[in-house]
């Protein structure tokens, strides 16, 4: 059995939950220790603002972000949320969309408008398409779907805290000895030339332009295949596997490296 | 009871109201003959009665008074006139006529001869006699006066009245009668309306309201009405084998959920073996709410509101990233998966719940096959619109079990030791009843074939 956290609809908190789990190549699920969380790899002492009014969802977050460094600060409503937001600098925000007062989606257009650039991600427990777009539209940076495995909005925050600038002119990507050359589609590691498939570079590509962070199997199939539901079989892992076999095997050292329970991470050391 | 309530039905007061507004114009129409009847027979005694006293009067004038008081006699003595007559002289005083006394007025009077004036012994008692006639005075001081029984104007009078009562009053026996009789019919089709109406609210939900077969509006009431029972009966059949389907697949893994915490209780054990028995309880309620998260994603599609989102899909487009997408999965299982799909075939719909549909039926064409099957994908465009096909060689599903497949929680492998909540077709047939696409199962000998039949396009 897979996850699904992005087809929920109407679930609500408390129904957070701590692990997305992964099956194995019979489909099964397999689940781990949380071992898998320490090692996604958040910069610290980030200045985070929640705005949530369930409080036990909110208090899950906050003690959370702030077991992993962060400096968290929690609104209730719409309106002190925002009055938070426009005051103080925060590195991102973390909204849920039904807010009593001003709702979720006003705050970021009002933010955005008065040019605040801080990145913003909606928790919401409406998935449908429209949501999300409607979401992103405003200016939001990611949208994430309750429930939610905590290690998933780990690693979304990892993702908008650290996302480079949109005007990207780097046309070649390394992570260690291993090289992608945009403009002529060309990767290759250790001066060895390696042939991918279009979807396995594409992988590649998101997962180096990611290089160190956690990116989690909803991620991937959300900007790799632009699946916005969860298949029941094993697409993701399918790819992953066979990434590895063409960019890791024979070259001695692992680059792209299987968080259980939480996702994958390409990186050198 | 059934009578009272007669006088408050609608027909009833339809009719009575028919009945009586013919009443009203049959009384303005008696009333009307009345009247022109009336002033007709009035007209013509008071022209006869005046011709002879004008000719009376001219003969005294030329001739002198005694020859009218011969002419008087003639006519007093003849049987046939029924004139009366009358002639005095200055003093009042009777020269000739029937009459004893007239009040010497010039000009038109009714009923002013009085009693005295009554001659004709067999009309006195009857006071329905009146002497209406005329006067005048002649040279002298004679007064002539020529008067008519007003009986026969009066009995015309009063046979229109009577004419008219008795109208009215049988009209409004036909109205009662006729309201009556109407309503009957119609009160025991309402009747039978209202018992099936409460036996269903009672729980009895085969009933249905008796349909005479004469194609009037209560039969046609009653069978759309008979309809409506019908699909209510058949939603709430279907309502009801979801939730009890509901309530046996979410027990399984709720038991589960509670077996494996108890015995982590029991058994005291190291943290590996807790935090393992955590995991697997993590498990069970993941895929709990990923069967909630389905359940409440059918409901979504079907409640149709994602029709407002509709737009112009790259049909060929989702073909060809399920297709990218599953090839490597199929491999992996040791499966082929072929595509044929032209360029360029476009869709008006919603292309997320499209490729979900398409991604669920290539996944059980994966999933539940065996190493060796090849799965093919095809899209052809027509004349009656796109058509997709999903084929495959595996073991296919029974013809007898193909319409079930679509149902809540419907799993071939009855022992549902397999992965998967039974949800997946249950959501591609919402999607594909969304869009209005015809799905169907056959026998591809062997294996199966899964056909979409997209409606043609506007």
């Amino acid at each position: 059995m897979t996850k699904q956290t992005r087809t929920v609809d109407k679930m609500t908190p408390p129904d957070v939950r701590d692990h997305p789990t992964e099956p194995d190549s019979a489909g099964r699920p397999l689940h781990v220790t949380n071992s898998g969380i320490e090692k996604a790899r958040i910069p610290a002492g980030m200045k985070i603002l929640i705005i949530e009014d369930d409080a036990r969802m909110a208090d899950y977050v906050v003690r959370g972000l702030k077991e992993h460094g962060h400096v968290v600060d929690h609104a209730a409503n719409g309106k002190d949320g925002l009055f938070l937001a426009a005051g103080e600098r925060y590195d991102a925000l973390i909204v849920d969309r039904m807010l009593p007062g001003v709702d979720g989606l006003t705050i970021v257009k009002m933010l955005r408008a008065t040019g605040n650039q801080s990145p913003v991600i909606f928790l919401t427990t409406m998935g449908g398409i429209d949501d999300r777009v409607e979401g992103l539209n405003a200016g939001a940076d990611d949208y994430l779907v309750k429930p939610f495995a905590f290690s998933e909005l780990l690693a979304r925050l990892g993702a908008v805290l650290r996302r480079p600038p949109i005007s990207q002119t780097k046309t070649v990507l390394r992570v260690g000895d291993l090289e992608m050359d945009l403009l002529k589609r060309a990767v290759t590691r250790s001066g060895k030339a390696i042939d991918l498939q279009p979807q396995e570079f594409k992988l590649l590509e998101y997962l180096m332009r990611s290089e160190g962070r956690v990116v989690t199997r909803t991620m991937l199939l959300e900007t790799v295949w632009d699946f916005h539901f969860d298949p029941q079989t094993s697409i993701v892992e399918t790819h992953i596997s066979r990434l590895r076999a063409k960019i890791d095997k024979g070259f001695g050292k692992e680059l792209l490296k299987t968080l259980r329970g939480v996702g994958y991470t390409l990186r050198a050391e | 009871m059934l009578n009272s309530r007669i006088f408050r039905t609608i027909s009833f007061q339809l009719t009575a109201l028919f009945c009586l507004i013919f009443a009203a114009c049959l009384v303005a129409l008696l009333f009307t003959t009345y009247l022109t009847t009336y002033a007709a027979l009035r007209t013509q005694m008071q022209t006869d009665v005046r011709s002879q006293l004008n000719m009376l009067a001219e003969e005294a004038n030329s001739d002198g008074v005694d020859t009218i008081i011969q002419d008087i006699k003639e006519r007093t003595a003849s049987a046939k006139n029924s004139g009366f007559y009358f002639l005095g002289d200055s003093s009042g005083q009777k020269l000739a006529g029937n009459i004893d006394s007239v009040v010497p007025v010039d000009g038109w009077s009714e009923g002013t001869v009085g009693e005295a004036a009554m001659a004709k012994i067999e009309i006195l008692p009857d006071e329905d006699h009146e002497i209406w006639g005329e006067g005048i005075h002649l040279s002298d001081g004679y007064f002539l006066y020529v008067g008519e029984d007003s009986y026969r104007l009066r009995a015309a009078q009063e046979a229109i009245v009577d004419s008219f009562l008795w109208s009215a009053a049988l009209a409004f026996v036909l109205a009662v009668a006729a309201g009556y009789l109407a309503s009957r019919g119609f009160l025991q089709r309402i009747d039978d309306i209202n018992t099936t109406s409460l036996a269903i609210m009672d729980g009895k939900l085969k009933q249905r309201i008796p349909v005479r077969g004469t194609a009037d509006e209560i039969d046609r009431l009653s069978a759309n009405l008979n309809r409506l029972f019908e699909s209510n009966q058949s939603l709430l059949e279907s309502l009801k084998q979801v939730s009890s389907n509901i309530a046996h697949d979410l027990r399984s893994p709720l038991t589960r959920l509670r077996q494996g915490l108890e015995e982590a209780k029991a058994r005291p054990a190291s943290n590996a073996s807790y935090s393992a028995a955590i995991d697997n309880a993590i498990a069970e309620s993941d895929q709990l709410l990923a069967t909630f998260a389905a359940l409440l994603r059918i409901a979504q599609i079907e409640s149709g509101s994602r029709k407002a989102g509709f737009k112009d899909v790259d049909l060929s487009g989702l073909f060809e990233r399920v297709a990218d997408a599953y090839q490597a999965v199929a491999e992996d299982q040791a499966k082929a998966l072929e595509v044929s799909v032209p360029d360029s075939i476009h869709y008006f719909g919603d292309g997320e719940l499209l490729l979900q549909m398409i991604v669920n039926l290539v996944e059980n064409a994966i999933r539940h096959t065996a190493a060796g099957t090849r799965v093919s994908l095809s899209l052809s465009n027509s004349e009656a619109g796109p058509r997709a096909t999903i084929v495959d060689n595996g073991p296919g599903i029974p013809a007898e079990q193909r319409g079930k497949v679509f149902e809540h929680f419907y799993r071939l492998d009855s022992s549902r030791t397999s992965a998967g909540n039974g949800l997946g077709l249950a959501l591609v047939s919402a999607i594909a009843t969304l869009h209005g696409i015809k799905l169907t199962l056959e026998d591809n000998c062997p294996g199966l074939r899964v056909v979409m039949a997209f409606p043609p396009q506007r």
